[in-house]
């Protein structure tokens, strides 16, 4: 799965540690997400679409789909 | 969040030394006749209770943790177990061939605590690597 996690924090100037704190979850789980290393729950996927204020397809896609 | 196995490690070295401090002074006290046989079967078990407590607060520590957390936990408890494992198992063995000396459990499971802690110490490093 990739996902624009990185693009959209870095849109509004937030680091990793800024999201983690407002996603309630570590700056590692942050970073493993952003670099693909980790999926998030179907939980944790929503709680970031709703920060960002978003669709969770608009943040994440499979493997190989960009929705640019 | 993130210094969560730091916090895990400290607890579990801090009751591994309560452990064996309580076992030196169970064994002392015993040495010594100073345990009246009534309460003998309580001063050997007195080192079992910070074990008992090791895990009562592993799984409090272990649903405080986020999501990735705890996978990596898990993952890094499965090489303590695995690791912990082969290494009791290869000891037994060798044992049996007479090639190293032949240890019963009553003098066995304070190295048993550190191979505990070893493995899973080698797990965390195993496993953090591969999300990092």
């Amino acid at each position: 799965m990739t996902n624009r996690l990185r693009v959209l924090r870095a849109e509004r100037a937030w680091s990793q540690a800024d999201l983690a704190q407002r996603l309630q979850v570590s700056r590692q789980t942050v970073n493993a997400i952003e670099t693909g290393k980790y999926d998030p729950s179907l939980p944790l996927a929503f709680a970031i679409a709703r920060l960002f204020q978003q669709p969770i397809e608009a943040i994440f896609s499979p493997n190989g789909v960009s929705d640019g | 969040m993130d210094c969560a196995p730091n916090r895990y490690a400290r607890r579990s070295l801090v009751l591994a030394l309560l452990c064996a401090v309580l076992a030196v002074v169970v064994g002392i006290a015993r040495r010594e006749g100073l345990i009246p046989p009534s309460l003998r079967w309580a001063a050997a078990l007195l080192p079992v209770l910070p074990m008992a407590w090791y895990f009562a607060g592993l799984g409090r520590w272990l649903k405080s943790l986020d999501e990735l957390q705890r996978l990596i936990q898990l993952e890094a408890l499965l090489v303590q177990f695995g690791l912990t494992g082969v290494v009791v198992m290869g000891y037994g063995l060798l044992a049996k061939f007479a090639v190293v000396p032949n240890t019963g459990i009553a003098d066995f499971w304070p190295v048993l605590w550190l191979v505990l802690f070893f493995s899973w110490a080698i797990g965390q490093l195993i496993v953090r690597r591969k999300y990092r």
